[in-house]
């Protein structure tokens, strides 16, 4: 599924180079819950960004199904985000100006043949149990349903990868719960999640988990 | 059962811009006034100068000789019907009539009226033709067309009150309105009274007991001969003729009027035109700025949009495609509102600006409308541009990590 080998993240500052993410490498099977803990800095949210194909990594590569994502076009990386990668932002990112349904269903604009229409959206929202608030602008949602709106949202192009950063970053414990039964039930029907998180709480929930610290990956250790 | 359309591209540029109407009010605004103040200089331009083209074509007439001195004088009677009396010999007429390559002269006499007149508010200029020669008037007719004018008849431009068969009273004498010329634009078609030389005299004899003041009228002399020229022979060379062998005449061709009224126009063009650049000057980098704010405000937007898959063209496209929207519509806006006020007031502008006026013909106006709002899209698309390729270049997910929900 994805093959993580050398990738480094590094940013150079007046008087030395740092590290945002240092040679990091594991790997991703297909239906795998890999959950990334970590602090706040340690470079989990680089290394997300590097996977999804929106950070540059200085060194290393990053293969999703074979394909070694960076060699790709900005077009067909775009691409290939729209149609494999379904993103879920630690804020909700839920686009302001549109309803809840008009979110759900804005990926499908940027995959040329993906206007799915408005019932698979509707079907989806109905899947985050949002189908009676389908209409109402993010404005008017709470947290926890802006959250699941944006889980519909990351499912509508039918992704082989689900990617979520610190999806219960902002979230009550009985949202939080809420939402990560509902991560739970999309990998049981075979999405691939990699989520990253500062809660070790959430462990139970990955199949597999990975610590990270100061830019790398400790993948000897699992949690 | 089918599956409904998705969520349009067009359906999110409009839900982007009816769902932030303050901003994008005022920048349709701005848009509104770029266009009203381009449209407005194109309309006034081209509406002067076809009214001066279906003036002088209504006239009929390839050269107009006027006394020497007068020249000035009779173009501003015929663009903008200031009143104004100017004789010379008649016996001009007569040679002019001679002159190789004119095929057709016809003596006008100039009276200006006293004001207070029942038909209107300011003095007009009286224009006493010859019904035997003339061959402009006729031609002008819009009501009561193949009209022959009788004895105390007069033909009345579009802009003089009265309906035909009613009577006019100048300098004491009463006259019999039997014809109404079409609208021409120029003041000194559309404010004239035709008259017949015969009845001129009468009414200036009879001044002297039923006027407040006298009118004279110099027997043996006219004011203008209208002379239409032979199709082979130029117009240039028969004007030429007419100088060289009749001393004391200037001629005045229809190009000489459109230079005077080009020079007349410049005043005026020069200052819309250079009221536009201004504001166009302004409002490029106000709208600029706007944009920059607007590329700003919504960086985490473009951000979201790359992230869930978005090309950076894509995302240029919907944001000059929002530019665009508020362009046309604000353009749209513009060019409607200055074309109201043009047209109800286009009597008004004519008299204050002192250039003849009239609507241009559709095509025209349409294709004022048209560059009017290229210019708009073009500004709008040029100011957009720079934020949008700056947020577009914008390391996405550090951007959405940076904001808030």
């Amino acid at each position: 599924m994805i093959d993580v080998s050398g990738v480094t993240k590094s940013y150079r500052t007046q008087n030395s180079e740092v590290f945002a993410v240092d040679n990091v490498q594991f790997e991703v099977r297909s239906g795998d819950f890999v959950m990334i803990l970590g602090r706040s800095g340690c470079g989990k949210s680089t290394l997300l960004g590097m996977l999804a194909g929106l950070i540059r990594p200085t060194a290393g590569a990053i293969r999703l199904n074979g394909q070694e994502i960076w060699t790709l076009s900005e077009a067909d990386r775009a691409g290939c985000r729209a149609k494999e990668i379904g993103f879920v932002f630690q804020f909700s990112g839920l686009i302001p100006t549109l309803t809840a349904l008009e979110n759900v269903m804005l990926p499908t604009l940027f995959l040329p043949n993906g206007a799915e229409g408005r019932l698979k959206a509707r079907a989806l929202l109905e899947r985050v149990r949002m189908s009676d608030r389908a209409d109402a602008y993010p404005m008017t949602l709470s947290s926890g349903e802006m959250k699941r709106v944006a889980i519909a949202r990351a499912l509508i192009n039918d992704p082989s990868l689900i990617i979520a950063d610190e999806p219960t970053g902002d979230l009550d414990v009985d949202t939080e719960y809420e939402i990560m039964e509902l991560f739970k039930e999309l990998n049981n029907q075979g999405t691939t999640i990699i989520m990253v998180t500062h809660n070790p709480e959430l462990v139970p929930y990955a199949t597999r988990t990975y610590r990270m610290d100061r830019g790398k990956v400790n993948t000897s250790e699992p949690f | 059962m089918s599956n409904p359309p998705g969520l349009g591209f067009f359906r999110l540029v409009l839900s982007n811009i009816t769902r932030r109407p303050q901003r994008n009010g005022a920048t349709i605004i701005a848009f509104a006034i770029i266009a009203a103040s381009l449209f407005s200089a194109l309309y006034l331009t081209s509406g002067a100068l076809q009214s001066l083209d279906a003036g002088m074509t209504r006239m009929g007439a390839d050269i107009l000789v006027v006394p020497e001195g007068y020249s000035a004088v009779a173009q501003t009677v015929i663009l903008m019907g200031e009143p104004s009396s100017f004789f010379f010999n008649d016996s001009g007429f007569e040679q002019i009539s001679k002159i190789p390559g004119v095929a057709k002269a016809s003596p006008q006499i100039f009276i200006a009226t006293l004001a207070g007149q029942a038909c209107c508010s300011a003095p007009v200029q009286l224009i006493a033709i010859d019904p035997e020669h003339d061959f402009t008037v006729a031609n002008w007719l819009k009501e009561n067309p193949g009209v022959v004018m009788g004895k105390d008849d007069i033909i009345v431009g579009t802009m003089i009150s009265g309906d035909i068969g009613s009577d006019l009273l100048f300098f004491g004498h009463t006259f019999h309105i039997v014809g109404r010329l079409a609208k021409t634009g120029m003041m000194g078609v559309d404010c004239a009274i035709f008259t017949r030389v015969d009845d001129a005299y009468v009414m200036a004899d009879e001044s002297s007991v039923k006027a407040v003041r006298k009118l004279t009228i110099p027997r043996g002399m006219v004011s203008a001969v209208l002379v239409k020229v032979d199709p082979a022979t130029p117009p240039g060379t028969v004007a030429t003729r007419i100088q060289a062998q009749i001393p004391g005449t200037k001629t005045i061709t229809p190009n000489g009027l459109l230079s005077s009224v080009t020079g007349q126009l410049a005043a005026v063009t020069h200052l819309l035109y250079g009221s536009t650049l201004a504001v166009m000057i302004l409002s490029v980098p106000l709208l600029g700025f706007i944009s920059a704010m607007v590329a700003n405000e919504r960086k985490r937007e473009v951000a979201i949009f790359r992230a869930l898959g978005a090309k950076k063209s894509q995302v240029l496209h919907l944001m000059l495609a929002e530019s665009f929207t508020l362009s046309v519509v604000g353009g749209l806006i513009g060019i409607a509102a200055a074309a109201v006020v043009l047209v109800s007031f286009q009597d008004f502008i004519a008299f204050s600006l002192k250039i003849p006026l009239n609507i241009p013909s559709p095509l025209t106006v349409m294709m004022n409308a048209g560059s009017a709002l290229i210019i708009c899209i073009g500004i709008g698309g040029i100011a957009s541009l720079y934020p949008a390729l700056m947020v577009n270049r914008m390391e996405p997910y550090e951007t959405i990590r940076k904001g808030k929900p």
